[in-house]
């Protein structure tokens, strides 16, 4: 017995050592970007890199934000990330809904024609869709962007099985013998129960709105309307050999996303743990 | 409260027919069970009635009028589902207020209803509590709670006790029989469990495969069966059934291995039948008379001793009173009093009146 638990602690010990050295790795190159941000540029070049600044500065940060639209950009990236994330939950939500609870025929090809869109890479459509969004005259603004962020196929998948395997029939219908309509329901029970899911997706949602690339470089191109992504490739080219610079503004545009992560993280874990009817 | 009536009600699910034309009628006031086997189409009957699914066919009237084209909300029921479906993210008292809430009552008015329903139950220290913090009785008696509040004129139950241990079955059985006695409200519910129909209902209606098999009281159905698939369910353990070939003018029917049992009231009937015995009606008797079984298994309880035996390499049970040793591979001789004896048509399986 005693030999047993002794073996237990042991594995334990060794499962926390293990784990703990995995997320030094993760963590290293992060925590050398912020430092990095304090550096001087002959620190920078130092070989081995040093992990904390030997002299901190506050220079580079001043530099990024008087010298570059930063915050422009960083607001921009906020607006389009918020609105893509609003849109792609309540998008979900409603045809996740209404493809898990009434699956007739037609409804069931609509979810395949989404699902379709999943496997079509966004590449392959991405320039004709830029000819639409100028011909819209919808460039340069968040509309523009915001096309093609809108409804994410993968988030529809998503609530479909969350409302399969989390809401039963039995709910919906007690809720209409007792006198509710269908948007009340949708409202009062269905989001609700969904709060978890919903949440979990309203945060990939909003990451992949701020970390896309490739869609808002075609789409913007005045230097104001860059969304953070874009503004920070655009650094890199005219800084080249600024490394410190480049690290500062990475460094700054981490704290919003970090802050939103955080904020959003609660609703997570709220959601994990949030179970349904009886077992 | 309203009677209900169901008149030639007919439902398909695309090709497949469940219900084909069905009809009875529930007076005021009455308990009426649905009970039969599953899918015999027990639990689509309630569901036509309180809206869930479309009729195909014929007509479902609430205190007198049709109700086929009404809305679920408008039709002045209240469900009370297997699973319970109360509403995860609501106390209880907003589980059992639910109804009231969507009808625009006003907040006291609200409270004061469900606190009224909640004494009843006996759940009223739960109020403030949420479902997942409940046990499952408990959750049985909320979801009770919020149909009573509506004050409807049906209850709608659709086995809301399989999802409960025995003996809490047992006692819930109790409270809802009482439930019933104190509201009086016209109540239909639904089970597979033919001792819930039987020690709960007024009236049962017996279904298999989208039919009525038999409606009628609880005790009638036991003793007057009108057919082998009615007397095979109603009843625990089941009835014990035999072929056995009689002759006109003959007192006696005999089994298919040569046995004979005497039953004068049957004298006239001539061919084929099936004999339907209750276990609990078999008594021992001296070797010569009655018929001869060989034991298979017998398990005591005290009260009563439950043999396993075979006749003529069929099996069958036999209930008695008394304490029995039997050593398994023993023979005894059992006989049945003639009046307890059920015929069915062999083919058909239709209860022979004479």
């Amino acid at each position: 017995m005693g030999s047993a638990k002794a073996r237990t602690r042991r594995n334990n010990a060794i499962i926390d050592v293990l784990l703990f050295s995995i997320c030094l790795v993760l963590l290293l190159p992060l925590i050398l970007l912020i430092a990095n941000g304090f550096k001087t540029p002959a620190e920078m070049l130092t070989w081995p890199p040093s992990i904390l600044p030997q002299n901190p500065t506050l220079e580079n940060f001043r530099t990024v934000f008087t010298e570059t639209p930063l915050l422009r950009w960083i607001f921009n990236s906020l607006a389009f990330a918020i609105l893509s994330m609003i849109a792609i939950v309540v998008t979900s939500a409603l045809a996740g809904y209404i493809i898990g609870k009434f699956p007739f025929r037609t409804i069931n090809i609509i979810f395949i024609l989404f699902l379709t869109t999943a496997i079509i890479p966004f590449e392959v459509y991405m320039i004709p869709l830029y000819f639409q969004v100028k011909a819209l005259g919808a460039l340069n603004s968040i509309g523009g962007l915001l096309i093609g962020y809108l409804v994410m196929s993968f988030g529809i998948f998503l609530i479909r099985q969350n409302v399969i395997a989390s809401i039963p029939d039995e709910l919906l219908e007690a809720a209409r013998i007792d006198g509710a309509g269908e948007f009340w329901i949708f409202w009062h029970i269905v989001v609700p129960l969904l709060k978890g899911p919903l949440a979990a997706l309203a945060v990939l949602a909003f990451f992949q709105a701020w970390t896309t690339f490739a869609w808002p470089i075609i789409v913007m191109t005045r230097k104001t309307s860059f969304t953070i992504e874009v503004g920070l490739a655009n650094f890199q080219s005219a800084y080249t050999i600024e490394l410190s610079l480049l690290s500062a503004a990475s460094a700054a545009v981490m704290v919003p996303s970090t802050l939103a992560f955080i904020l959003l993280r609660r609703h997570f874990v709220e959601g994990i743990s949030a179970s349904g009817l009886k077992e | 409260m309203a009677s209900v009536e169901i008149k030639n009600l007919q439902k398909s699910f695309g090709q497949v027919k469940a219900l084909h034309g069905i009809s009875f009628a529930i007076p005021d006031g009455a308990f009426v069970a649905l009970v039969g086997p599953s899918g015999c189409g027990k639990s689509t009957i309630l569901r036509l009635i309180a809206g869930l699914e479309e009729i195909s066919g014929g007509e479902i009237l609430i205190g007198g009028s049709v109700i086929n084209d009404v809305e679920s909300k408008n039709r002045d029921i209240a469900m009370v589902f297997q699973n319970y479906a109360l509403y995860p993210h609501m106390t209880v008292a907003q589980n059992m207020g639910f109804s009231l809430r969507l009808l625009k009552k006003s907040k006291p008015e609200i409270m004061k209803a469900v606190k009224e329903a909640a004494d009843i139950l006996g759940i009223g220290e739960f109020l403030d509590r949420y479902p997942k913090q409940l046990s499952g009785g408990q959750r049985q008696r909320v979801a009770m709670g919020r149909a009573i509040v509506r004050q409807p004129q049906v209850f709608l139950f659709d086995e809301p006790l399989s999802n409960l241990d025995a003996k809490l079955r047992v006692q819930m059985r109790a409270e809802l029989k009482a439930l019933h006695r104190r509201l009086g409200a016209t109540t239909i519910y639904v089970t597979h469990d033919q001792i819930e129909a039987m020690t709960m209902a007024d009236i049962v209606v017996v279904m298999r495969d989208g039919v009525v098999e038999q409606v009628g009281r609880p005790l009638d159905l036991y003793d007057a069966p009108n057919n082998a698939f009615v007397a095979g369910f109603i009843g625990s353990p089941a009835m014990n059934f035999f072929q056995v070939t009689t002759k006109a003018n003959s007192d006696e029917v005999v089994f298919d291995d040569g046995q004979k049992l005497v039953l004068p009231s049957y004298v006239e009937l001539d061919g084929a039948f099936k004999i339907g015995m209750r276990p609990e009606h078999l008594v021992q008797c001296p070797e010569s008379s009655g018929f001869q079984v060989s034991i298979v298994a017998s398990e005591q309880t005290g009260s009563e001793t439950l043999l396993q035996a075979e006749l003529n390499n069929q099996d069958m049970t036999i209930l008695l009173r008394e304490r029995f040793d039997a050593a398994p591979g023993i023979s005894h001789n059992f006989t049945i009093d003639p009046a307890l004896v059920h015929l069915f048509d062999s083919e058909s399986g239709a209860r022979i009146v004479i």
